[in-house]
């Protein structure tokens, strides 16, 4: 953990909010989660959990106690929800699967592709993370090296991957956007201002 | 005078005495002309129901309920009624058809079936949907079925069933019916163990629910047309992104376990199969229809020390 007593606040990446959303333990069906019906009412409880975690946050849905989880469901109450994420709808707040590799995740897969969407995915909150979903070819790269560093500058991301600053803030955004990172505005000295960005799990 | 709607069940082979979906095909078509005279359906050819069969007949008296008020049933001997018993037929039908069987005696003998996974069910909005795959995955669990067993069966049902309360609105909704049999039923008779499920509604067709989708008027000129792009992903008729992946998914599934997905619509039928996809025109169906099968694999071969 990075202190928040170092000399200037705006440096130190400020720990970000978690909450953990236990899918199988709500009122919605147990450990079968079937019909779009069912995949709004989650999809509202979600948004919930999500508006009420301060910006920049990241809300874990944990659907490990789930057994059955079909199409509908999985892209009503994920695919539409990391949609939402994507277009902004919630600020700058983050969403992580917590998930096994496992055949349920086909159905959640398989909403994000036809959305042409990712979302990261943890075996448990702490755990190395994943992609599911479809991350474009030329933005991997650009996603494993934030990942690896855990937060970084756009200058120093550009340096890393070869790239011009322009090229690398484009894709870091493209990101962003996607919601698989979390991107912050930094005062870099002197009196510049410029993009870093974070792992959100 | 009755008029009389005759049944084509198949004398030979391993279909022989099957009531399936297309053994009612010559009775939809009689059905059609019928004009509120007294109407009897004869399955005195019958020797065994599939779900199938069951889903169909169900639809099928449903459409001649709505267009006369004399409806009966002419049945044989005692399996096929005791069945038919069983899967709920005439607590859903029974006081609005004849039959020639005495109901009474039957209810009385009435016993459980283990294949039994689901009997006959009629249903009318997604709402009931989830009440209906908790009931079916507590059976499939009690049964010993493995996980991926019950979610292949449970989420074909509940992808079906969706499909059919949204696109399906009828005066009757929809039906469906689930049955695990000891043996391969469809295709020619071998061994192994098959779960098959049925569904079907009375809503106007997939052919008409594509069309209300301008992008698919060159997909949709045929029935059979549009049963095969209904079956690709993402095709729907609302072009809603992220609508239409439910029917391709569950039918890859089927595929995959060496069983199909059979889908009717109007004027034709297409089945998936895992390297192939048959089309074929047929009597007019006045609904959709679903029909899956799932083979149900041996535990070993699931096993993570499986060799490719």
């Amino acid at each position: 953990m990075i202190s928040l007593t170092t000399v200037r606040m705006e440096l130190a990446p400020e720990e970000r909010a978690q909450a953990t959303f236990e899918v199988a333990g709500g009122d919605f069906g147990g450990k079968l989660m079937v019909t779009r019906r069912t995949g709004r009412a989650v999809r509202a409880a979600l948004e919930e959990a999500l508006t009420d975690l301060p910006k920049g946050g990241t809300l874990y849905v944990d659907t490990r106690g789930v057994e059955l989880m079909d199409y509908s469901f999985a892209d009503e109450a994920l695919g539409i929800l990391a949609s939402r994420v994507a277009s902004g709808e919630y600020g700058e707040r983050h969403l992580v699967l917590v998930e096994e590799d496992r055949d349920l995740l086909e159905n959640v897969e398989a909403s994000l592709m036809q959305r042409s969407l990712a979302m990261i995915r943890v075996d448990e909150v702490g755990a190395e993370p994943g992609i599911v979903g479809k991350v474009p070819e030329h933005l991997a790269d650009t996603l494993q090296a934030i990942y690896d560093a855990g937060s970084i500058t756009n200058t120093a991301l550009a340096a890393k991957l070869g790239l011009n600053n322009t090229a690398c803030n484009n894709r870091a955004t493209r990101l962003a956007k996607l919601g698989l990172i979390h991107r912050k505005t930094e005062t870099a000295a002197p009196g510049g201002r410029q993009y870093a960005y974070e792992r959100i799990a | 005078m009755k008029t009389q709607l005759e049944l084509n069940v198949s004398g030979r082979g391993a279909m022989s005495g099957v009531l399936t979906m297309g053994s009612l095909d010559p009775a939809f078509s009689a059905a059609t002309g019928i004009r509120g005279e007294p109407v009897v359906v004869d399955l005195r050819t019958v020797e065994f129901v599939e779900p199938a069969g069951l889903c169909g007949l169900a639809a099928l008296l449903e459409f001649l309920c709505g267009r006369c008020e004399d409806v009966s049933l002419t049945l044989p001997g005692r399996d096929v009624p005791a069945y038919l018993e069983r899967m709920n037929f005439f607590r859903i039908f029974g006081d609005r058809i004849g039959t020639n069987a005495d109901v009474e005696s039957l209810e009385e003998r009435r016993r459980h079936n283990p294949g039994t996974l689901q009997e006959l069910i009629n249903f009318h909005t997604e709402e009931e949907i989830p009440g209906i795959i908790r009931r079916i995955s507590e059976i499939l669990e009690n049964q010993g079925y493995r996980l991926r067993e019950r979610v292949a069966i449970c989420s074909t049902l509940s992808e079906v069933c969706a499909n059919a309360a949204e696109h399906g609105i009828s005066s009757f909704g929809a039906y469906a019916a689930v049955q695990a049999y000891h043996h391969i039923v469809s295709g020619s008779r071998r061994r192994g163990e098959e779960v098959l499920i049925a569904i079907a509604d009375g809503g106007v067709g997939v052919r008409e629910t594509l069309s209300r989708n301008p992008k698919y008027a060159e997909e949709t000129a045929t029935d059979n047309e549009a049963l095969r792009h209904a079956l690709e992903m993402g095709v729907s008729g609302t072009g809603e992104l992220g609508r239409g992946g439910g029917l391709a998914l569950v039918a890859g599934i089927a595929a995959r376990s060496g069983g199909s997905l059979s889908l009717r619509s109007g004027a034709g039928r297409v089945t998936v199969y895992e390297s192939r996809k048959n089309s074929r025109n047929v009597p007019q169906f006045p609904g959709t229809f679903v029909r899956v099968s799932l083979p149900r694999t041996p535990a070993e071969k699931d096993t993570k020390t499986d060799a490719p």
